[in-house]
């Protein structure tokens, strides 16, 4: 049912695209290394490789388009993540450029905001906050972020009383209610039981069909080919394939066999 | 389908000053309120701290060593220096730990990053506001009176918390390439507490004939215009000066530093 509102809004080029991503590059230290001169940490952006250092992504360049819904696939440590952190802007490229034409609502480490020692409705005013919600936004989603975290009985108890389901339900309630244009997943439904994920499943869906664009990390074929109509396929911090999902999920196959 | 989809926010539209603020804002009110909440007697502590740290000095200089540094009434002007200075000294401390205490909410929002060292500043500085009614009453209980150069004090607010952040910017990255940083600031902080007029005044040094390297200390000309809303000839037109330049430098190279730094610091943390 929702495939058919994706496709119907799939392609809008004269938008021009919201995600631009040219030459992409970022490198890690391979190893901790007790000792770090002066120099280099200044040293900002260069393309020399330096001893002990890799390339995480390397030359990757794509463009999404508004209401596009992308699934990133590669095996573990291929750079999905990091491609993601990327577009979020809470990681900086040491080469090439991330140009995000439309605010992020990032569902990364989603409960990262929380504090402990505040109570429910606290913290949902101080994280919605931070995501950049004026106070009187929240004030009028307030009750419908409660409601969809089933947390009614919870909103003056403190954060670190709650299960760690229930903290997660109350983090996506917030995150996904941002209304921000462009939505970044990166597996954070793995967790939370069956009823709460098809929940999870069912607010993107909607977010979809109001035309929003998707970003999504997975390792769940079901999820990648329910969501996204295009794929990524990211192998050793090469982009060795952008095409239709079903393509790209082929190919990934192929290479490592089916799960 | 549901159509529980809402237009986009306007809120974007809104200034990247005004966001930042409110996010400032955000986080420091954060802070107050979980120390608030947490602990039994909340808001008293920001003022015990300084108010036993002021008996132990007063004991000592004022009853042991018979003291014949700084003027009278010596609280009123041990508290002007000391207050200030557990401004700086905490913010200065805390900024060691400005990332690793973050880390998680730095990896999930795009917050401009600098914020992460001016809610300490901030949070230290509402603290000191908080316990200036402590100096009040003293002042009023021993008869200090207010002079003309009483204005000064808003500007000594201002340079510090410009000095503050300034050199904020610079400790808080580098800790996190050196671990060793942490611990040297705290030693440093503690030689600094010393090296400046704190329980003495700068006019104290100059029997010494070290009042001009003195005043080459920031604090030193920061502390003589908290002074000055008390004791007229505390005021140090040439310290001021330099700790106004000071404070702009430093502000200068945190944000030089931050800048070239914050890229490696996203990694790391």
């Amino acid at each position: 049912m929702a495939i058919d509102q994706h496709a119907a809004r799939a392609a809008d080029p004269a938008l021009g695209p919201v995600i631009s991503v040219r030459g992409l590059g970022i490198r890690f230290r391979r190893n901790r290394t007790a000792r770090r001169d002066f120099k280099d940490l200044f040293a900002g952006r260069h393309r020399r490789t330096l001893p002990g250092e890799f390339w995480a992504l390397r030359d990757v360049s794509f463009d999404v388009q508004p209401g596009e819904a992308i699934g990133v696939v590669g095996r573990n440590g291929q750079g999905k993540s990091t491609l993601l952190k990327l577009v979020a802007q809470v990681l900086l490229p040491d080469e090439g450029e991330v140009h995000v034409a439309a605010g992020v609502a990032p569902l990364i480490e989603i409960t990262g905001g929380f504090v402990n020692d505040l109570t429910v409705r606290e913290n949902v005013y101080l994280t919605a906050g931070l995501h950049g919600m004026t106070r009187a936004e929240i004030d009028a989603r307030y009750d419908e972020m409660i409601a969809f975290a089933e947390l009614e009985e919870f909103q003056n108890t403190p954060y670190k009383h709650l299960s760690s389901g229930m903290k997660v339900r109350i983090a996506f309630a917030v995150v996904s209610r941002l209304e921000e244009p462009i939505l970044l997943v990166d597996e954070v439904l793995a967790v939370g039981d069956k009823a709460f994920r098809d929940k999870c499943y069912r607010r993107i869906d909607e977010l979809l069909a109001g035309g929003r664009t998707l970003f999504f990390v997975s390792h769940s074929d079901r999820d990648l080919r329910r969501f996204c109509r295009r794929g990524l396929y990211l192998d050793r911090g090469e982009l060795l394939l952008d095409g239709p999902i079903d393509e790209v999920l082929a190919r990934y196959d192929a290479d490592h066999g089916p799960e | 389908m549901t159509a529980t989809v809402d237009a986009p926010l306007s809120s974007r539209s809104r200034g990247p000053v005004a966001r930042y603020l409110r996010a400032l804002w955000l986080l420091t009110t954060r802070d107050l309120k979980v120390r608030y909440s947490t602990s039994f007697l909340g808001y008293l502590w920001s003022v015990l701290d300084p108010l036993l740290m002021a008996g132990i000095y007063w004991f000592v200089f004022v009853l042991v060593f018979q003291r014949d540094v700084g003027e009278e009434p010596y609280i009123v002007f041990l508290l002007s220096g000391l207050l200030p200075w557990m401004w700086f000294s905490g913010a200065i401390s805390d900024s060691t730990r400005a990332f690793t205490r973050e880390a998680k909410l730095i990896r999930s929002t795009t917050i401009p990053r600098t914020i992460w060292v001016a809610q300490l500043v901030l949070a230290k500085g509402l603290e000191f506001g908080f316990s200036l009614p402590v100096l009040a009453l003293f002042a009023i209980l021993g008869g200090a009176h207010l002079t003309w150069s009483a204005p000064l004090f808003l500007l000594a607010i201002l340079v510090q918390a410009v000095l503050t952040l300034g050199l904020g910017l610079i400790v808080a990255p580098l800790v996190v390439f050196f671990r060793d940083l942490e611990r040297a600031v705290k030693l440093l902080l503690r030689f600094l507490f010393y090296a400046s007029p704190i329980i003495y005044g700068l006019t104290d040094l100059e029997h010494l004939g070290l009042e001009t390297v003195g005043a080459f200390n920031p604090l030193a000309g920061i502390f003589s215009m908290y002074r000055g809303a008390f004791f007229a000839d505390q005021v140090d037109p040439f310290a001021i000066a330099v700790s106004a330049g000071l404070a702009l430098l430093a502000l200068g190279i945190g944000l030089l530093v931050f800048r070239r730094t914050i890229r490696s610091v996203l990694k790391a943390i």
